[in-house]
């Protein structure tokens, strides 16, 4: 096995409370995320899942630098890019790219759909103005638009199309790493499927290493290698999509599966809610963060941080009881009728002839 | 099902007019909610799934009308309603909560004070509001009621600023709640304390719901009965089991294939080619051909009819079932 492309050693981002006009003294800290590693390979998905608040937005934008971190380094394809200096953070951008949610705000909309796709290649100096145009359209036809769109603005796109774009400019410099931010999360059902699946053919043809943002676990388990899972700017579990899903051991990643509703009436009433809000981050729990909402807290996780136990290769709990937990309730069987599944297998089947 | 139900909608038409002439966007729907059942109304981004309950509600705002149909609440036409009667109506027999709890809430008023207003508006004479409002936050499980009384919305989290919309709507004791997307805007585990909250205190007052949603798994969680709108009209409708366990309309058939499952593993997910045809350039017959691949001439040529295939079961498509059409 070579270095990972991506390695984060506790990363932290804190932001100083501030109270007074003049003389602003500092009255908190919010620490939006907390010590955080993980690795990702190339051509690997590494899903970071979690609620509002969890970090994770924060941690994406750390990775790159758009915001600065306090504490931690991040080295892509091993150098750290922590004490770069403008320049050079800018030559490291040709390796890592991100994508946003929002594909109204994240599109200038006075640049034409073209003069956006092209601008990464004249940040970074590349080619000329003749064969920026090639590659915008070859750029283009990737992500399932026309060449002609390039003269259109962002406004005559609908928000999947605009989702394509940000898609195809984040391939312009031909990175290594795309780190996605929610990049279905705004979309509507049929559209997300429609980029998920552009996505899925992208990695596989490029070989890119996604680092995914996301909320939606079956989002996750669809995309995802591996799946990291936040809570109040901690990784709380980080498994293998196969062993995270089947045998989950953290009392929050479960809580989380429980609370999924799924596609299907026959199984209806087993969403199991879990109590309470996530706390402030301006003022975390002692001991373990998710305490205040766990089920199972004994006396030792108000007062303890758990550390990090290793439950098999590459599986890791920042729980005290990680490896006694009883075997997870939830039950991943059913799925589609067979009335249904043949039907979408023939629309399936249609649509590809 | 016994009994006429809570509430029937008849060939509703709600169109707006626009520079480029009026376009309908709800087109023909009927639809019915049986006395304390869940409907639940599934569709994407301008289906017409909030201009149909806004047109429940007579909210349907400017330059939109509705421009034909009838509303039938117990039997009575809210449509030919006056002003006066039909404010009586929303929020006393029927009423709303949105997405979005932050905009549907007053900033700059105690939650308390929003919630007393709606009860006062109602029954003037009321007394003892403050008792009742604390009543109302402690059914919907909002903990310390009486402190959050006095609280302002920012103070509250998304989940329990929903909550306190729930408690509003709930205030006079509504036959009908017209939920739209109530979760969408909510982490997974507060989705799910919501909809736990929405199926007790239905339990409770025996209230019918229709709840609008984009996502399969909160249908099929809370719905009894479900219809499926495609831009602006109703292609499939039938009770929840029913609609997932036999699935007729190639849209619908999109739209179960689109949603990734933690139950099944697929490489791959199916995805419905194109997108919504805008409100102004709507094809002339079924408006899914263009991005249906069951589709043939006829479907192009007029509407498909809503046809009843089995007893509750109703699908707007001449090929459905599509194994007869492959």
């Amino acid at each position: 096995m070579t270095a990972p492309l991506l390695e984060v050693q506790g990363l932290a981002k804190h932001w100083p409370v501030k109270q007074g006009m003049i003389l602003a003294r500092q009255v908190g800290t919010v620490r939006a995320v907390d010590g955080v590693s993980f690795t990702l390979n190339r051509g690997e998905t590494l899903a970071l899942v979690g609620e509002s608040g969890c970090g994770k937005s924060t941690t994406a934008r750390l990775v790159l630098r758009l915001i600065e971190p306090s504490a931690g380094t991040v080295r892509i394809n091993g150098a750290d890019i922590t004490g770069l200096s403008a320049p050079e953070l800018r030559r490291m951008r040709r390796q890592a790219q991100i994508i946003f949610q929002d594909p109204f705000a994240s599109l200038n909309p006075r640049l034409s759909v073209g003069e956006a796709i092209a601008e990464p290649l004249v940040v970074h100096g590349i080619g000329d103005a003749a064969s920026r145009t090639a590659r915008v359209h070859e750029l283009l036809g990737l992500v399932g638009l026309a060449p002609w769109q390039a003269e259109r603005f962002p406004h005559e796109f609908s928000g999947g199309q605009r989702q394509r774009i940000g898609i195809a400019r984040a391939l312009a410099v031909q990175p290594d790493l795309i780190v996605c931010d929610e990049p279905v999360s705004a979309l509507d059902v049929s559209i997300q499927a429609q980029v998920v699946n552009l996505l899925k053919d992208l990695q596989s043809r490029f070989g890119l290493a996604y680092l995914f943002i996301a909320h939606d676990l079956a989002v996750v388990k669809h995309m995802a290698d591996r799946v990291a899972v936040m809570y109040l700017g901690r990784i709380m579990e980080v498994a293998d999509r196969r062993s995270l899903f089947a045998n989950p051991r953290h009392p929050y990643t479960r809580a989380l599966l429980a609370a999924i509703p799924h596609p299907d009436p026959r199984r209806r009433g087993k969403v199991t809610p879990l109590g309470g809000d996530v706390p402030s981050p301006l003022n975390p729990p002692p001991g373990c963060r998710f305490h205040t909402r766990c089920p199972l807290a004994q006396a030792i996780c108000r007062e303890v941080e758990p550390p990090d136990v290793q439950i098999g290769p590459g599986h890791h709990s920042a729980c005290h009881f990680a490896a006694e937990l009883p075997p997870p309730e939830h039950d991943f069987s059913g799925g589609l009728t067979p009335v249904a599944a043949r039907r979408l297998a023939l629309f399936a089947a249609r649509e590809a002839g | 099902m016994t009994g006429a139900p809570l509430l029937a909608v008849k060939g509703l038409r709600t169109s707006f007019r626009t520079p480029n002439g009026d376009f309908a966007a709800v087109d023909g729907v009927d639809l019915s909610v049986p006395r304390g059942r869940t409907l639940g109304i599934v569709g994407e981004s301008g289906c017409g799934k909030s201009v149909l309950s806004l047109s429940v509600m007579g909210l349907v705002p400017r330059p939109g009308r509705v421009a034909a149909g009838q509303v039938l609440l117990e039997g009575q036409d809210l449509l030919t309603l006056p002003p006066a009667a039909m404010r009586h109506i929303r929020g006393g027999e029927v009423a709303m909560i949105f997405q979005e709890p932050m905009t549907s809430l007053n900033p700059v008023h105690p939650i308390g004070a929003q919630i007393t207003e709606a009860m006062r508006a109602h029954d003037p004479g009321a007394t003892d509001l403050r008792a009742r409002a604390i009543a109302a936050l402690a059914r919907v499980r909002i903990p310390a009621p009486e402190r959050r009384f006095d609280e302002y919305p920012h103070q509250l989290s998304g989940g329990m600023r929903q909550r306190v919309m729930i408690a509003m709507a709930l205030a006079c004791a509504p036959k009908l709640l017209i939920a739209d997307e109530p979760t969408t805007a909510l982490d997974v585990t507060v989705q799910a304390q919501i909809l736990d909250l929405l199926r007790d205190l239905q339990a409770e007052t025996g209230m019918s719901i229709i709840l609008i949603t984009h996502d399969l798994g909160v249908v099929a969680e809370m719905a009894d009965e479900v219809a499926v709108m495609y831009a602006g009209r109703v292609v499939e409708r039938a009770a929840a089991r029913d609609l997932f366990e036999d699935p007729q309309h190639p849209y619908t058939l999109g739209l179960l294939g689109s949603v990734p499952r933690l139950d099944e593993d697929r490489p791959r997910l199916l995805a419905i080619e194109g997108t919504v045809p805008p409100p102004f350039a709507l094809p002339p017959g079924c408006r899914f051909a263009p991005r249906c691949p069951f589709a043939v001439a006829a479907c192009e040529a007029a509407p498909p009819p809503l046809r009843e295939i089995s007893p509750g079961h109703h699908v707007a498509c001449l090929r459905a079932p599509v194994e007869l059409a492959a």
